[in-house]
Parts: C-alpha cells; sequence; structure tokens
C-alpha cells in the first residue's frame, strides 16, 4: 500500500513538472474574435520578449517557458482559460487580454486566486479598482478620454455623436468623453452605445445621423469596426470628419478605402529606447507595428521576467512586490512606466493620428 | 420618408425568403423546420467558401445555394422524416438541435467571426434623399426574384397545384393520383433553396456570421406565424409587417416629445417589437392575421 502511495506522489510529481525546465507564465489573448488582428500582434510582442528573454539567460537561470491561450474575445472562454492556466500550468502571473470587458474579469478572478495579473491592453477605468496584485503598463481612459475630447474641440468640431461599444470601456471612455467635451463648451448629439458581434450597424449609424453632428467619434474592435466604417461608407456620413479612439485598433481590419483621412488619437506606443524593438519587430516579422499593442505586451513580459529575478522567487506575493519595486522607474519600448499606488501606468503620452493611404501616421 | 420605405423593404428581404420556406415546409410536412434559419447562413457560407476559391460570385451563389438545397434534402430524408412518425413536437424539437449541431460546425469550420463576400466597393448612390448601394439593389432583386419564380411555379403550374391540393389535404390528394411523397421532397428541396438565397441575399449587402441563423429565427418565425403557418405568401407579408414594426421601435426620433434633439431606443430594442407581434397575433389571432377562413375539419 505504502509503495502504490509512493508510486502516486511520484508520478503527480511527475505530471505537476511537465513544464519543470523553469517558469511558467501564462497569457490570454484575443487570438480568434474581432480582436484576432491585435490579439495577433500582442502574441508578437510576447514573443519578441520571450526570445530576448531566452537569449539573455531566461528565469532563474533557466529558460522562461509562456502558455498562451485563446479568449476569442469573449468573457466566458476567457475565465475558463485563467481557470486552467491557474489550476492545470499554475502560474503565478498571467498577461492579458485586450478589451476592458474581458480583461476585468479574469483580473478580479486572478487576484482573488492570489496570482498576479499584468494588464498589456486594456484601458478601462474599473481595472483601477481591482486590488493588489494587478498591474497596468498603459495609461488607463481618464487620461485618454480628456486627450481626445481636447483633440476633437481643437479640430473645429462642436456637435458630435459618439458610438463605442456596450462594455466597462465604451461606457466609461463615453461618459469621460462627454464630461469633457461639455466643459470645453461642446454638445454631444447622442452617445450610443453598440452590442457587440452584431452583423449590421446601420440602425445605430441612423440614429447618430439624426442629431446632424458636425463629427462621428468611434470605437470599435477591429472586425466590428470594419462593419461600422463600412455601413458608416454605404450611408454617406463619411461626409463628416470621423475620429477614431484608439485609431489603429479601429482601422486595423477596416477596408483602406473606407477609412482614409480619419483622424483618432493612439497611446504613444514607441518611446525613446524603443528603436531596437522596433527595428527587431519588422526583421522578425517583416512588416510595420500592425497596431499600437504589441510593445505593452513586449513590455509587460520583460518587466515580469525582470520581477521574477529580482524575487529569485515564483511566489505572487513576492513578484509583486518585486513589481512594485521595479515600477518606480521602468524604462519600457512604450517609454518610461512609471507605476501609480494602484499599480496603474501614471504617465502615458498619446498620439494624433491621420489615416494616410490606408495607413495611421503621426499628424501635428 | 424614402429611407425609411427602404430600410422596411431591406429588413422584410432579410426575413422573406427564410419565412416563406418556413411556411411553405409547414403546409406540406405540418412540422416547423427550426433548422431552416441555419439553411440560410449555411448557403451564404457555403457561397463564401465557393468565391473565396476562386469561383465567380453568382456561380458560387448558384453552388452554395445548390449544396444547401441538398443537404436540406439529404436531413430530411434521414433525420426529420423519421422523427415525424412520432409526431411533429418530436420533429421540431429534433430540428432545433440538428440547427445548433449545425451552428457547432460553422464555428469550427468558419470561426466565430463574421465573414462576407468579396465584392467591389460600391459607392451609395442618392434617390430623393435615401441612400442605397448597388449591391442593396442585387440583394433586392435576388429576393423578388426568388420570390416571382415561387410564385409562378406555386400557382400557375400542375407542380403548385398538387403541391397546394396535398397542402390542402393529403389523404384526398393521395387519392387523386398525386404522388403526396414527392410533393414533399420536392417542398423539401424548394424551401431549402428559398431559405439559401434568403441568407445570400444578407451576405450580399453586409456580413454573414454564425450568429446570423440564431438570430433570425425569432422573427422569421413571428412573420411566419403572422402570415399564417402554411400559408406561404402570407409569410411574406408577415415579414413586411415585422420589417415595418422594427423599424418604427428603432428609427422614431422621440426626441421632440422629449424635449431633445435626439432620442432613440436602442437598436437592439428591434426584437422586442418582433416578440410583441407575436404574441399580440398569438393570442388574438392564432391562425394569423391574413387568415379569414374557419378551420376545416
Amino acid at each position: 500500500m505504502k509503495k502504490l502511495l509512493l508510486a502516486g506522489l511520484v508520478l503527480a510529481g511527475l505530471s505537476v513538472s511537465a513544464h519543470a525546465e523553469g517558469v511558467v507564465i501564462g497569457t490570454i489573448l484575443p487570438l480568434s474574435g474581432a480582436s484576432a488582428t491585435v490579439g495577433e500582434d500582442q502574441r508578437r510582442g510576447i514573443e519578441l520578449a520571450l526570445d530576448q528573454i531566452n537569449a539573455s539567460g531566461g528565469v532563474l537561470g533557466k529558460p522562461l517557458t509562456i502558455v498562451t491561450e485563446d479568449s476569442a474575445g469573449r468573457t466566458a472562454t476567457a475565465l475558463d482559460a485563467a481557470k486552467k492556466l491557474v489550476t492545470v500550468d499554475k502560474v503565478p502571473v498571467v498577461l492579458g487580454e485586450f478589451s476592458s470587458g474581458v480583461t476585468i474579469p479574469v483580473a478580479e478572478y486572478l487576484v482573488q486566486q492570489g496570482r498576479s495579473h499584468i494588464n498589456i491592453g486594456s484601458s478601462g477605468l474599473k481595472i483601477r479598482t481591482i486590488g493588489a496584485g494587478q498591474f497596468s503598463v498603459l495609461g488607463l481612459d481618464d487620461v485618454a478620454s480628456d486627450f481626445a475630447a481636447q483633440d476633437v474641440y481643437a479640430s473645429g468640431a462642436r456637435k458630435v455623436a459618439i458610438i463605442v461599444p456596450n462594455n466597462g470601456y465604451g461606457q466609461g471612455m463615453a461618459s469621460a468623453f462627454e464630461k469633457k467635451f461639455t466643459a470645453l463648451g461642446g454638445t454631444v448629439t447622442s452617445a450610443l452605445l453598440y452590442t457587440e458581434g452584431q452583423t449590421s450597424y446601420r440602425r445605430e449609424l441612423q440614429q447618430l445621423e439624426a442629431g446632424s453632428p458636425d463629427a462621428y467619434i468611434y470605437s470599435a474592435y477591429g472586425k466590428e469596426s470594419a462593419t461600422i466604417n463600412r455601413e458608416g461608407f454605404e450611408l454617406g456620413l463619411n461626409d463628416k470628419p470621423w475620429y477614431g479612439l484608439y485609431l489603429t485598433m479601429c482601422i486595423s481590419d477596416s477596408e483602406p478605402h473606407y477609412v482614409e483621412g480619419q483622424i483618432g488619437m493612439d497611446l504613444n506606443y514607441i518611446g525613446p529606447n524603443g528603436k531596437g524593438y522596433q527595428d527587431a519587430y519588422k526583421k522578425k516579422f517583416g512588416t510595420d507595428f500592425t497596431s499600437t499593442f504589441n510593445g505593452f505586451a513586449y513590455d509587460g513580459v520583460m518587466l515580469v521576467a525582470a520581477a521574477i529575478n529580482k524575487a529569485q522567487s515564483t511566489d505572487p506575493a513576492k513578484i509583486n512586490a518585486a513589481i512594485v519595486e521595479l515600477g518606480k522607474d521602468y524604462d519600457g519600448v512604450t517609454g518610461p512606466i512609471v507605476l501609480d499606488a494602484d499599480g496603474q501606468r501614471s504617465a502615458q503620452p498619446y498620439l494624433h493620428l491621420k489615416v494616410v493611404d490606408g495607413k495611421a501616421v503621426v499628424a501635428p | 420618408m424614402l429611407q425609411f420605405l427602404i430600410d422596411v423593404l431591406m429588413r422584410a428581404c432579410d426575413l422573406a425568403l427564410v419565412a416563406i420556406a418556413l411556411s411553405a415546409v409547414y403546409s406540406l410536412m405540418k412540422f416547423p423546420n427550426v433548422a431552416l434559419v441555419q439553411y440560410a447562413t449555411a448557403g451564404a457560407l457555403l457561397a463564401i467558401l465557393f468565391q473565396r476559391s476562386g469561383v465567380p460570385v453568382w456561380l458560387a451563389i448558384g453552388c452554395g445555394v445548390g449544396l444547401t438545397g441538398l443537404i436540406g434534402v439529404l436531413l430530411n430524408e434521414f433525420i426529420f422524416s423519421r422523427m415525424l412518425k412520432s409526431g411533429s413536437a418530436t420533429a421540431m424539437i429534433g430540428s432545433l438541435a440538428v440547427s445548433m449541431i449545425i451552428s457547432a460546425v460553422f464555428l469550427l469550420a468558419v470561426g466565430p467571426t463574421a465573414t462576407r463576400f468579396a465584392l467591389p466597393i460600391s459607392r451609395p448612390m442618392r434617390i430623393l434623399g435615401a441612400r442605397i448601394t448597388e449591391w442593396q439593389l442585387w440583394s433586392f432583386g435576388v429576393v423578388a426574384g426568388a420570390l416571382l419564380l415561387f410564385a409562378l411555379l406555386y400557382f400557375r403550374t400542375d407542380l403548385g397545384r398538387q403541391m397546394r391540393a396535398t397542402a390542402t389535404n393529403e389523404v384526398l390528394a393521395d387519392a387523386t393520383g398525386i404522388n403526396t411523397r414527392r410533393m414533399k421532397a420536392l417542398i423539401v428541396l424548394i424551401s431549402g433553396l428559398l431559405a439559401a438565397l434568403g441568407g445570400v441575399a444578407i451576405a450580399l449587402k453586409g456580413e454573414i456570421s454564425i450568429q446570423t441563423g440564431l438570430d433570425l429565427l425569432l422573427p422569421v418565425f413571428a412573420a411566419a406565424i403572422l402570415g399564417g403557418l402554411g400559408n406561404p405568401f402570407g409569410a411574406v407579408a408577415g415579414a413586411l409587417v415585422i420589417a415595418v414594426a422594427e423599424t418604427i421601435v428603432t428609427n422614431t426620433n422621440f426626441g421632440p416629445l422629449l424635449g431633445r434633439a435626439v432620442a432613440f431606443l436602442p437598436a437592439a430594442y428591434a426584437t422586442a417589437g418582433s416578440f410583441l407581434l407575436l404574441v399580440a397575433t398569438l393570442l388574438w389571432r392564432p391562425r394569423g392575421i391574413f387568415v379569414s377562413e374557419v378551420k376545416r375539419v
């Protein structure tokens, strides 16, 4: 009997140490679904970080392993993935997802389970209140919407209509934008929250048009945005300016013809030290950045690796303490990352962009 | 005003072909085949896949629709007609189960995101302030053409007369020498083709996803029931009524009533319009609003 038990224990030990060679961390990304294009770009950033880490000795002296799970852009799938990462792969840290509506519940689950969560792509304001063990390497929407409202006002538009997804991100963004834009002296004719995953947004667009705005402010995930841009074009709404909140996300899957001339804001995705990274990306994948989000994924992984090395442990509590310590002044490829008391990136520069020849370029 | 009419027509076109297929199948088989809404998605998805493999668009549509009709006949032969022996409720639940399986097959085959035909970009034309694109017109054309052909077949040919006879009284039709078994197989094929064309019409002017079929389920049933289940052309009128209701719900500006410039009901409430009509019809005119005759015994 004792022998049997012993054999069982040995077997159990073997199965746990399936990734025995070194530290394992997890990521959850929208590799399919509406945001698949951005998800793939995040994965590229992560891959570059992994290459870099393992080429320079790995973590705790052993190669780092990253287990990547697909969320399909859906909360339920992402939560299942998070449970799998916690219970099967037993990872101390999970990075991801992209949409705030998915990231927030995943982060809440991880924090409850005593694991660390690094937000590499979401900007919903509710992320701030999730609690200790949750960190963001990009700025949240309070800063973004202020920037956008001023930018739109400066462009001369006074009456605008807003369409954003009906989730944590969209609600936060729309209300913060409206507040700031009204304070500046503009009016919002209508702020509409669209239901995700529809195959047509004609009705929503016609409702926006009824307020005869000077400009349309929109934000939508890749493939949904493609539908909105096409139908906006078919309804002739593109005779007014369109302003994309996180423009590269809004145009990532759209037909270039439909989005030509759109303006918008996005994260400043490349910092003073980002040149080498940009070259490495181009060399490895043979294209320019497909979105602004790969650099944040890269920084997230590099920060975690540095934190584990600093903590000399894979205990989430020790990793958290190390991230707090590193986050006082961390130099990322997306610029200096300084985390505030809530673990959120405190300063985030933004860019004013314009779509020229199908590409979002920095406009004065 | 013209824009309102166009919106109504576009929505009615989404529903009309699937609704008429549902009603036609019901008239002969005596069970509402839920899987028809999935045939719509299947027809469009197959056509899109054919087009991607290099087939010209109209040929791809022909192949996709034909293949879907065939699948419909096979499913009916091997599954639904067997279930029908134990009652129409069994067959209906069975068709619901089959449509869920089809949905899962789509998920594996094309994934959760919406797809569309690769069509040239069409600028909107302005007609009296209303905007319409070339592909929206083609989509109208497909639906109108299919309806016309089916009407000719149903009312002007011997085959159509035999179908109507079978629908009215199967035993009597059998006794007069009509091959009712053949009529049933034929109507199953036709309904599959019509539903698939309905899906194609949706895809021509927009997008199709694995969710499209389930999104159609409620409005299509509402249209078919409104028109009197088993009365195919009543279903087309039903589709128009549903389209008017949905468009009124989402396109009416309640702003002036509330002292604001713009106030609309959320577009997601459109389905509430068809729900409401369905419940009202089932309460007051359970045999449909276009049926005046008393039930023949």
